[in-house]
C-alpha cells in the first residue's frame, strides 16, 4: 500500500530543491509516488521511463547537456540498471544523482522482494557505485541535507550515487 | 545500402550536431569515417542509445540524431514508447535495419522473422520514414533534421560488417568529455 508524504519526504524533496533540480526521470513506483508528486507540483520537469535502465539512459543524456537531472526510481530496479550504470553512466563520467526508495525490510508486505532487495547497497557497492542510505533515525534535516549534498557530489565527481530511502519503515510513519 | 556508405550519408547530415552512436560495428566504422567531439559512440551499453539521444534532445535545442540497429531497439523497445511520449521535436532516430545482430556473430534478429520496426514505430504514433538507399537515407534525414517533428527513419541495410575496421578503443570518460564540451561550440 503506498504510503502518503511524511516529514523525511519532503525534506529529500527539499534536498532536491536545494540543488536545483531541473529535469527527474521516473519509474513508475506507488513508494516513490509521494516524492514524484512533490517535485511535479513544485514544476520540475519530468520524465516517466518505462525501465530503470533507460531512465539512466535519458537522465544522463540530460545531464551530459548541462541540465541538473535526477532518477527517482526503486531499488529493485536497479537489477534492471546496473549494466546502463556501469558502461554508461561511471564510464562515461556522467553525473546523476538517483534517489531511490527501498523494499524488503522492516515495513514490507511483500514476502518476495527481500530477495533482490536486501542485497542492493552491496550489488551497487561491488560495482563501485556509492550509496548513502537514509532511514527513520535520520532526522528530517538530515534527509535534506545529504540528497542535496549527494546531488553535488554526483555532478561534481561526475559519476552516479545513489540515496537510498527506506519509506516503509513503520517509524517512519509513526513519527509523521 | 552498406552500413558504413548509410553513416557516412548520416554523419554529412548531421555535422556539427549532437549525434548518438550505437555500439558495435556501428560505433567503429562511424569512427573510421570521423571522429568528431559532437559524436558520442557508446562502446557498450546496447539499447541506449535511444534514451540517451532523448536526454540529449530535451536538455538542448540543437538537432540531435541517434543510430541505433535493429537489434538494440529490440533490446529496448520501450524507447519508442518514450520518445513518442516526449516528442522533442529536434530528435532523429534512425535505425539501420539489417535484420540481424551483425556485431553479435551475424545472428539475426527478430526482424530476420517479420518484426516489423516500422510497423512498431508507426504503430506507436510516431512519423516514420522507410529508405533503402543512400540517397533516400540523404534526404530523409535532411527532412527529419530540419523539421520540427520528432522523426523515426528505417533504413534498410545490408547485413553484415565492413572488413578492416579497427576496434573503437578510445576512453569512455574522454568520449564523454569532448560531448559535453562540444555543447560550449557554436552549433553549425
Amino acid at each position: 500500500m503506498p504510503r502518503p508524504s511524511n516529514p523525511s519526504i519532503d525534506a529529500a524533496v527539499d534536498g532536491l530543491s536545494d540543488w536545483g533540480i531541473e529535469t527527474f526521470v521516473h519509474v513508475p513506483s506507488s513508494h516513490s509516488a509521494p516524492l514524484i508528486r512533490a517535485l511535479q507540483a513544485r514544476g520540475v520537469t519530468d520524465v516517466l521511463a518505462n525501465r530503470e535502465e533507460e531512465a539512466v539512459g535519458i537522465a544522463g543524456g540530460l545531464a551530459m547537456t548541462g541540465v541538473k537531472a535526477a532518477i527517482v526510481m526503486q531499488d529493485n530496479g536497479f537489477g534492471n540498471a546496473l549494466t546502463a550504470l556501469t558502461t554508461f553512466a561511471a564510464a562515461y563520467h556522467v553525473g546523476v544523482p538517483i534517489v531511490a526508495n527501498t523494499r524488503g525490510g522492516l515495513g514490507e508486505y511483500n514476502a518476495m522482494i527481500h530477495v533482490f532487495s536486501e542485497h542492493v547497497p552491496a550489488l551497487l557497492a561491488a560495482v563501485g557505485i556509492r550509496v548513502d542510505t537514509l532511514g527513520p533515525a535520520d532526522p528530517p534535516h538530515l534527509w535534506r541535507t545529504t540528497v542535496r549534498a549527494s546531488a553535488e557530489l554526483a555532478v561534481m565527481t561526475r559519476r552516479p550515487i545513489v540515496t537510498l530511502l527506506d519509506v516503509l519503515h513503520p517509524a517512519l510513519e509513526e513519527a509523521s | 545500402m552498406k552500413r558504413i556508405e548509410a553513416l557516412a550519408a548520416i554523419d554529412e547530415v548531421f555535422v556539427g550536431d549532437p549525434l548518438v552512436i550505437t555500439c558495435g560495428a556501428s560505433a567503429r566504422e562511424m569512427a573510421s569515417i570521423a571522429r568528431r567531439n559532437t559524436h558520442l559512440p557508446l562502446l557498450d551499453s546496447m539499447g541506449l542509445a535511444g534514451p540517451v539521444g532523448l536526454g540529449i534532445a530535451l536538455g538542448t535545442d540543437r538537432p540531435v540524431g541517434v543510430i541505433e540497429g535493429d537489434g538494440a531497439v529490440l533490446m529496448g523497445l520501450q524507447m519508442l514508447a518514450t520518445i513518442k511520449a516526449q516528442s522533442p521535436p529536434n530528435l532523429t532516430l534512425i535505425i539501420l535495419d539489417n535484420h540481424q545482430h551483425a556485431s553479435a556473430d551475424l545472428m539475426n534478429s527478430q526482424a530476420a522473422d517479420g518484426v516489423s520496426l516500422a510497423g512498431a514505430s508507426r504503430g506507436l504514433g510516431l512519423l516514420t520514414i522507410e529508405v533503402d538507399d543512400v540517397d533516400g537515407l540523404a534526404a530523409a534525414a535532411r527532412d527529419a533534421r530540419d523539421s520540427d517533428q520528432v522523426t523515426v527513419i528505417v533504413a534498410d541495410i545490408e547485413p553484415g560488417n565492413t572488413a578492416g575496421i579497427p576496434f573503437l578503443l578510445a576512453d569512455p570518460a574522454v568520449l564523454g568529455d569532448s560531448f559535453r564540451r562540444s555543447f560550449a561550440e557554436p552549433s553549425s
